[in-house]
């Protein structure tokens, strides 16, 4: 009877030990490499160089379904998140004045997927600052 | 006289009760190490795992990096931005880069991508120092690294509305300005369709060769060489016919016709094909001049098969 408190406190020591280590060796030394990843959950910088690089595709070849898709895919949980967070990137390289063209070419596709915002305006052809083809 | 109270020594525990008793403490540490090993990295890689939210494109999975190479490769030709398209290929973390888009770029070919996709992906394998017969066949720039000479002129037609990819009219050029009012879908042009379209134009310096010559090459749908294509060549004071295929140790599909000096050719396939003229003799590096070599696809043949294919 004497025995049992020293065994399992003995036991209790191995496994807190044991978890610590391994929580660490799967958290920190040996994480799981996760290589399945999809445009969601790319850094915001590359979020955005994504969208952009959807319009500027658009822009060309004119695929409205295709592209439709790419942004569905930029959105965390659902389609609606996708084109808003295509709405929220054109609206950002307007408000911070970038390219032009960059902002022609967004401002282009979110207007041909319904996405409206009097910031658009000038971009649109026959604005002020649209690009000539 | 007092007994005086002896100490064991270590040795001395004789009693088989006392000495399994220490193993066991030991024992009991293991085994809970082991237990709480195991239970730390089921719940750290199954239960709650690192979950990445700011991942680089080189942790997309397969599909979406093909989808990353493609919108880079259309963006390249739309913008001729390499800095850009460089930092955006960077990010792949690819070693095999090149190899990687030859591949994709083979991919496309048998999948029959529109033409312009194919000609954009491999414009970026070339730029990439990738090898192959499709980036040979496909990207813009001459193989020997020379630049494009500005006097030939090309007078492309539209491709027929049998193939099942048509070209889109809006079609992207290096210069960056495409359409901003593209059409859902491509118009074909009302005008006669070729039956060939060009492929390649490229500078050909042979030190070894005799004389210059326009040399064309000729493929089926599925870049098998072609025999027996007639070739028309014109200049201001004469034309000439050649078929190709009478070299066979050249290839199949392979033809010359031998230039003078100060005179300016014009060439084109009989069966149809885009014009390709302005064609001079150039000067090469060194003392050496260069000719021609053009290479064209039917866009409507396929070579049949045969037993030894």
């Amino acid at each position: 009877m004497g025995r049992w408190p020293h065994i399992i406190g003995f036991l209790l020591v191995g496994i807190a030990v044991g978890l610590g280590l391994g929580l660490y060796l799967g958290w920190e030394a040996w994480p799981t490499e996760f290589t399945d990843a999809t445009p969601e959950i790319l850094q915001d910088r590359y979020r955005r160089d994504y969208a952009l690089m959807i319009a500027t595709n658009y822009a060309a070849d004119g695929d409205l379904a295709s592209a439709e898709r790419r942004i569905n895919g930029l959105g965390k949980d659902g389609v609606a998140n996708g084109r808003a967070y295509y709405f929220s990137v054109t609206l950002d390289t307007i408000l911070r004045n970038e390219d032009v063209t960059a902002i022609t070419y967004m401002v282009r596709l979110a207007t041909d997927l319904g996405l409206e915002s009097p910031a658009f305006a000038p971009y649109l052809v026959g604005g002020g600052n649209a690009i000539t083809p | 006289m007092p007994s005086r109270r002896r100490r064991r020594a270590p040795e001395e525990f004789a009693t088989p009760q006392e000495q399994p008793a220490r193993i066991s403490m030991t024992s009991l540490l293991l085994v809970g190490l082991l237990i709480g090993l195991g239970i730390g990295l089921y719940y750290a890689w199954v239960v709650e795992p690192v979950v990445f939210v700011d991942a680089s494109p080189a942790r997309l999975s397969d599909s979406y990096k093909e989808e990353y190479l493609f919108l880079v490769s259309q963006n390249y030709a739309i913008t001729s931005n390499w800095e850009q398209a460089q930092e955006r290929l960077a990010a792949l973390d690819d070693p095999q880069l090149p190899e990687t888009v030859n591949v994709l770029l083979e991919r496309y070919l048998r999948e029959q991508k529109p033409p312009q996709v194919v000609e954009n992906l491999a414009a970026l394998a070339q730029k990439l120092g990738a090898e192959g017969s499709a980036v040979a066949l496909f990207a813009p720039t001459p193989l020997n690294g020379q630049a494009a000479p500005p006097t030939p002129t090309l007078t492309p037609t539209p491709l027929s509305a049998e193939i099942a990819t048509p070209l889109p009219t809006n079609t992207p050029t290096r210069t960056p300005v495409p359409t901003l009012t593209p059409s859902a879908t491509p118009v074909p042009s009302p005008t006669t369709q070729p039956v060939y379209r060009l492929l390649n134009q490229e500078r050909v310096c042979d030190e070894t060769a005799v004389s210059p010559q326009i040399e064309v090459i000729t493929y089926d749908t599925l870049l098998n060489e072609l025999p027996g294509v007639e070739v028309l060549v014109s200049w201001e004071d004469g034309t000439d016919t050649f078929f190709t295929g009478f070299k066979p140790a050249l290839g199949a599909g392979y033809g010359d016709f031998t230039m003078q000096p100060d005179i300016s050719y014009s060439v084109q396939l009989a069966d149809g094909s885009p014009e390709v003229s302005g064609l001079r003799i150039e000067p090469c590096d060194g003392d050496t001049i260069g000719g021609w070599r053009l290479t064209f696809q039917n866009l409507r043949y396929t070579l049949p098969e045969t037993s030894d294919q």
